[in-house]
């Protein structure tokens, strides 16, 4: 078994192609007809666009419009005015067509892959693809042509190049392995695109499989196994046809409401923890952020990000979000998470300890800062401050009243910000369960935080395994809870979401629609699914499951019965 | 020579396809166009040097046009940043 990267989720079954890798190298050589040169360059340069416009019409059939649109950008590239003169005039001194490019290409690769940006760093692919193709086309080198393989193809190659991922025929590739590339690389979304399997960063994989090896490719896992006993491959056909068929199931809730049977909309967002993760929200259709962790800007450093860098990035995913609720979750440092240069002390007791807006609260100037940035970025989107682990309202009150002094501090500095932008309370306590009637009317919405509801109210380490099996949403003394923080905050018409795992459980969900939670906040990879468990279930049906399982006395007992139904 | 300030809005700021758009617009006119940004002059009409110059969604830029067709120029720019780059 092989180990990689999934860069295309699914299963496929077949035998493998193998794609040579050829050689470009070439012997520079000085040039005295640097007017043939400019032409024989010219020629190979409108011939690349040839090829190109060709195989974005291949792709335009066979992976969208989109995609298409990648590989043009190549030939945008390549007719780049500046970077045009540069090779020419490189070539007008003297240089062979073949070196002058190089030259220039690699000077772009250096600049693009040490931009601190990931996306800046991919478009050095696009300049490494365009220079080989423009290369292999001055050295009048044939590419391997990969579409006419026959069916049940499993292609394995150091990397695709646009090109031969534009000849791939998605009838008769099943499978794709590379030695390169990553989730985000070219390979990996064009495989998407063209929803064949993909594993990539397989080390040494073209000389480890020869032409004709059976290979199944599980791009879901990210592994692949060569020659596989019968035993793997009735497994794997198996788990292929289930993935097959739980896929197209999904893909009728793309773009669909999020809506229960009977025609309750609810709201469906998704959980991050860096910037970047807003956009898998969105490729997954979700409707929001309901939980952006920011302890990511306070990790792997050893002093606090200032405001201008945190206002960055809460402002960045407010404007990839556009218009759509993105809630922030201020610093929860503390429990199991711990931030060296912050100076927490060693404690007996962490998680009952000095953490979250306890810390906060008592480290202001530091706290200050991230609300600042939190109010500025405001004015780009739809934030909202959202405050862990409150058990005492006198906590929400002092939260809001720095954001009060520091709204007037804004003002007087003439700097925009949203001046009703909500605050709320993460319920994720026994204690703020409790008092959920009385944090529901001074709070602007609640999320109950499902994981520690459930450790702090069974009083267990899910950790431990001695006590493991106490955890559980499904106790009655959790779903009591949930109940009741749902019912409070329905009473002062505050909203009330859910962001822990649980929110995305087919066998929570009836319970939660029963309840009356408005905001499901799940993985991005659950957005779709828990659409389609949502669909499932009208309030009425609801209503009687719920009712029967709040008679239940053991957490055995409905989960039986959940399970039964 | 005339210019403007102005803030990238979309969210992927100047990539790929935001920065051919815009390199493709700005080719059509005679002016010399100019982006200025952390203290560097970029060639607005070279697509390959505005994506080196990873220029993020949220930014703000000034905008410089010089040449016959420099207020025309200029207007599409802004225009063509404020409406999102054709995101």
């Amino acid at each position: 078994m092989y180990k990689g990267i999934g860069g295309s989720a699914g299963i496929g079954i077949g035998k493998v192609m193998l794609i040579v890798e050829q050689s470009l190298d070439f012997t520079p050589k000085t040039v005295s007809d640097t007017d043939a040169e400019l032409q024989r360059y010219r020629n190979a340069v409108s011939k690349f666009c040839q090829n190109t416009e060709q195989q974005a019409e291949q792709l335009k059939e066979s992976a969208g419009e989109k995609e298409a649109e990648i590989i043009m950008g190549h030939i945008l590239m390549i007719q780049d005015p500046y970077m045009n003169s540069e090779i020419e005039n490189s070539i007008k001194g003297g240089s062979c067509a073949e070196q002058a490019l190089t030259d220039i290409c690699n000077m772009f690769i250096t600049v693009f892959s040490s931009a601190d940006d990931e996306l800046t760093q991919q478009r050095a692919t696009d300049v490494k693809d365009i220079k080989n193709a423009v290369l292999s086309i001055l050295l009048g080198i044939e590419e391997q042509n990969i579409s006419d393989a026959p069916k049940g193809t499993i292609i394995v190659a150091k990397d695709l190049t646009p090109s031969m991922t534009a000849g791939i025929n998605k009838d008769n590739v099943v499978g794709i392995i590379t030695e390169v590339g990553g989730k985000t690389s070219h390979s990996a979304i064009l495989a998407r695109a063209l929803e064949i399997p993909a594993v990539l960063s397989v080390q040494n994989i073209t000389s480890l499989l020869k032409d004709g090896d059976t290979v199944i490719v599980d791009g879901s896992d990210g592994i692949a196994i060569a020659n596989p006993g019968e035993d793997e491959i009735l497994n794997y056909s198996e788990k292929r046809n289930a993935y097959l068929k739980e896929k197209a199931e999904l893909a009728k809730f793309i773009g669909k409401a999020t809506a229960t049977k009977d025609g309750n909309s609810v709201e469906l967002v998704g959980n991050i923890g860096t910037p970047e993760d807003a956009n898998k929200v969105l490729e997954c259709d979700g409707e929001g952020i309901g939980l952006f962790r920011t302890e990511f800007l306070f990790m792997d450093r050893d002093k606090t990000p200032t405001e201008e860098e945190q206002f960055e990035t809460y402002k960045k995913v407010a404007l990839i979000m556009k218009d759509k609720p993105v809630i922030i979750r201020t610093l929860d440092v503390g429990g199991d998470k711990d931030i060296p240069y912050l100076g927490l002390s060693k404690e007996d007791n962490p998680f009952m300890g000095f953490r979250a807006v306890r810390y906060c609260l008592k480290n202001i100037d530091l706290y200050r800062t991230q609300l600042r940035a939190l109010l500025r970025a405001s004015a780009y989107g739809e934030i909202k401050i959202m405050i862990p682990l409150v058990v005492d309202v006198e906590e929400l009150r002092s939260v809001k009243a720095i954001i009060k002094e520091l709204m007037a501090e804004l003002d007087g500095e003439s700097i925009k910000y949203n001046k009703d932008i909500q605050v709320g309370v993460m319920i994720e306590t026994p204690a703020a369960s409790l008092i959920a009637d009385i944090l529901a009317k001074e709070a602007d919405f609640f999320s109950i935080g499902t994981n520690d509801l459930t450790g702090y109210t069974m009083c267990v380490d899910r950790g431990n395994a001695d006590v493991a099996y106490l955890y559980s949403p499904f106790q009655p003394a959790v779903l009591r809870s949930i109940k009741h923080i749902i019912e409070c905050a329905n009473r002062e018409n505050i909203m009330v979401g859910m962001c822990g795992e649980a929110a995305a459980d087919p066998m929570l969900i009836p319970l939660l629609i029963s309840f009356g939670l408005n905001e499901f906040s799940v993985s991005a990879t659950s957005v779709l699914a828990t659409r389609k468990e949502i669909s499932k279930w009208s309030k009425e049906d609801a209503d009687k499951v719920a009712s029967a399982v709040m008679e239940m006395d053991s957490v055995a007992e409905i989960t039986t019965y959940l399970q039964s139904i | 020579m005339v210019s403007q300030k102005v803030t990238l809005t979309n969210g992927q700021g100047f990539h790929m396809r935001p920065a051919g758009v815009f390199a493709n617009a700005m080719g059509k006119f005679s002016s010399d166009v100019t982006i200025k940004f952390n203290g560097s002059d970029i060639n607005g009409k070279s697509l390959m040097n505005i994506i080196a110059a990873c220029i993020k969604c949220g930014s703000e830029v000034e905008i410089c046009c010089d040449g016959a067709d420099e207020n025309e120029a200029l207007k599409t720019a802004v225009e063509l940043i404020e409406s999102g780059l054709g995101e």
